[in-house]
């Protein structure tokens, strides 16, 4: 029997219910956000007025990047920063299917944000498209958290914060006993929840290294990538226990510079046949990672330094595999380019935190104020007395700050790079240990231009990112004996940039032309390329193509574009 | 002595000891090696108690004699110690040479001995 006039009811009709369940149940399995239910819980009063992030009405505009999947959000929002008149905050960013999405508020910005379309070239020369269209207030926005809500999760929030180890555990926010008390739901997979969470650790611990998110239902990681711009200094993070069911949801966090990383627990573990394999997508994405639930993974393959640097080789006589070798060389160029620098403090990070350092010269039998190296005692107010005259030993500097507090004192030097002689005396998968004779020149201060010549060993362990650690530091310092001065620094030029170098046969030389004119680089780099790679234009035109895809070659190498 | 911290001590007493068997009787250094010992003399390498004696009682002088113008100790973290001499010699009758050496000395059932040596004549004297 067909119904007649008593379809009526309370409900209008709707021609696309049916679709309209069908989204909300695809929802649901995605773990978006349950819209009505929030709706039953929050006062009508967010929908009016609250529109902003400041309180204030405004219009929102969502902003759409099609294709904006396949490229690297920080790479893509700092494009399109870079192109638009306007600065803006992006709000809520997140991917759906193919696209980028994000919104920004306020007609002005939204028409700057459209001016950029087709203004950002991605990789394969392709323009970038940008979409500008008006739209609703954006969820976390929308449905920000009162201030009291604010204050209470900031207390929480301190509450399991460990100082001393600069960590951070919001396992089960939801449940924890005090939001729970205050009637807060701290649902971490909702896009305002995250936002609210991010803004408390970028205000109050900004220097966080450890995050753990386990147990937290996230299904998907676009809140968390906020972390990348407002927290850039985690390394370390927990995901273990989530939804997590793809890998390409953890390419979202590539910005941070992650150490260790837990993922055990999420769906996504189960997609792989093997733990090889799972490993290796994860080190695909992070190829810094050390941990991985828990297990040391093997320590990461970097190729190459970051910029060349010409200097001539240094006279080495050790037994020493070639990757040594070449490991300790490379040590001593960036170790001797930050202490030549003026700056030294950028050797904290050659040190270990509890390493050892001592300096010790030579005095004259009379006081030793006297002696041109006076300089290198200007720090070391508790001198000893020295027993014997010519011993004079200062105390022992300990631990990293303290070492590079003592060199940053210790008058302005430059090395000659050329003149340094390296023993590799020891050496086990764990320690390494290498003495360096050489001559530098003092070039500031009242002992200006006068050289001196040192001895210096370290003993080192290898550092996560192919480098060396120092745990061990000694040096001595003398003055250089007239023939020392006289052949030391003889090529004039500064040894640790590109400088043009002994002669070159003919034919070398129109391969640096060549080379210079294909790349673009200026004739010196391009030289530096092809010596680097002995003369072999193929293989050096590959190593500089690498090289510069991954961005390692400085702006100052190529030629002006004029 | 007491204000000294213990591996100044345990550096220094080495030292001592070394360059006075050294200067003495240069074919009792064995005591102070062990088999697993490696020595680095010149850039040349030498492994083992027995080859390092060998190598240091054939060196073409008769009489030496090592002065020494600044040491150096450290404590390494894994409890060794790392001692740094720089120093004159005289052999024979040659003029005076200046010189550098590197100990790392490990304790061993309660002795100290050394584990690693490495030695290089400075080209040109001190001033």
């Amino acid at each position: 029997m067909v119904r007649q006039g008593s379809c009526r009811d309370a409900t209008p009709h709707t021609p696309y219910s049916t679709r309209r369940d069908k989204r909300r149940v695809k929802r649901q399995r995605e773990g978006h956000i349950h819209i009505t239910v929030w709706r039953e819980r929050k006062t009508l009063r967010r929908e009016m007025g609250e529109n902003t992030q400041d309180g204030t009405p405004g219009s929102w505009f969502k902003i759409t990047i099609p294709y904006g999947r396949k490229y690297d959000k920080t790479w893509l929002m700092n494009s399109i920063q870079s192109h638009c008149s306007v600065p803006f905050t992006p709000v809520d960013f997140h991917y759906v299917k193919n696209q980028a999405r994000f919104f920004v508020q306020d007609a002005g910005t939204a028409s700057a944000l459209k001016d950029v379309s087709y203004k950002i070239w991605d990789e394969k020369n392709r323009k970038i498209s940008i979409f500008v269209n008006p739209s609703t207030v954006p969820y976390s926005v929308r449905y920000k958290l009162e201030p009291e809500e604010m204050e209470q999760l900031k207390l929480t929030i301190n509450k399991r914060y460990d100082v001393s180890q600069q960590a951070l555990d919001l396992q089960s926010l939801r449940f924890d006993p005090d939001l729970v008390g205050h009637d807060i739901d701290m649902i971490l997979n909702r896009r305002n929840c995250m936002a609210a969470t991010l803004q408390i650790i970028e205000e109050n611990h900004p220097e966080l290294l450890s995050l753990n998110l386990s147990n937290n239902k996230l299904y998907g990681l676009d809140g968390l990538s906020d972390i990348i711009q407002m927290v850039p200094t985690v390394r370390i993070l927990n995901l273990s226990k989530n939804e997590l069911n793809l890998v390409w949801e953890l390419n979202k966090m590539k910005g941070l510079d992650l150490e260790e990383l837990w993922l055990e627990g999420n769906p996504l573990c189960d997609t792989f046949p093997d733990q090889p394999t799972y490993i290796s997508a994860i080190k695909d994405c992070f190829p810094k990672l050390l941990r991985l639930d828990g297990q040391e993974l093997s320590p990461p393959v970097i190729t190459d330094t970051d910029t060349p640097c010409l200097i001539k080789p240094c006279k080495e006589s050790y037994k020493g595999s070639d990757a040594l070798k070449s490991l300790v060389l490379q040590f001593l160029q960036q170790y001797y380019l930050i202490y030549d620098s003026g700056d030294r403090r950028g050797l904290l990070d050659a040190y270990h935190e509890e390493a050892c350092f001592s300096l010790a010269i030579p005095s004259s039998p009379e006081d030793p104020a006297l002696s041109s190296l006076c300089e290198y005692f200007k720090e070391s107010r508790n001198m000893k007395k020295p027993k014997e005259p010519s011993l004079c030993v200062q105390p022992l500097k300990h631990t990293k700050h303290n070492i590079v507090g003592s060199l940053c004192v210790l008058p302005k030097t430059q090395h000659d790079l050329s003149s340094f002689l390296v023993d590799m005396w020891f050496q086990t998968e764990k320690v390494l240990c290498f003495s360096v004779n050489g001559v530098f020149k003092e070039v500031e201060g009242k002992s200006q231009g006068s050289v001196r010549a040192f001895t210096r060993t370290f003993i080192a362990t290898p550092a996560s990112n192919s480098s060396l650690c120092i745990v061990n530091d000694e040096l001595f310092v003398r003055d250089a004996t007239p023939t020392e001065t006289q052949s030391a620094f003889s090529n004039q030029e500064p040894t640790l940039t590109p400088s043009s170098v002994p002669t070159l046969s003919q034919e070398q030389q129109k391969m640096v032309h060549a080379f210079s004119t294909q790349s673009g680089m200026k004739l010196e780099w391009s030289q530096k390329c092809l010596q680097d790679n002995e003369w072999n234009y193929t293989r050096a035109g590959q190593v500089f193509t690498m090289l510069k895809n991954e961005g390692k070659i400085p702006e100052e190498a190529f030629k002006q574009i004029t | 002595m007491g204000d000294k911290p213990i591996w100044e001590q345990i550096g220094s007493s080495f030292i001592q000891h070394y360059y006075q068997l050294f200067d003495n009787d240069r074919t009792q250094l064995g005591a102070i090696y062990i088999d697993a010992s490696c020595l680095t003399w010149e850039g040349q390498q030498f492994q083992g108690k027995a080859a390092i004696v060998e190598k240091l009682s054939s060196l073409p002088v008769q009489k030496i004699q090592h002065s020494i113008t600044a040491q150096d100790h450290q404590p390494t973290p894994d409890s060794c110690i790392i001692s740094m001499v720089v120093g004159q010699l005289k052999a024979d009758e040659d003029p005076i040479m200046g010189f550098h050496q590197m100990f790392l000395l490990k304790n061993i059932n309660d002795a100290w001995v050394c584990t690693n040596d490495m030695f290089r004549l400075a080209l040109h004297n001190f001033g």
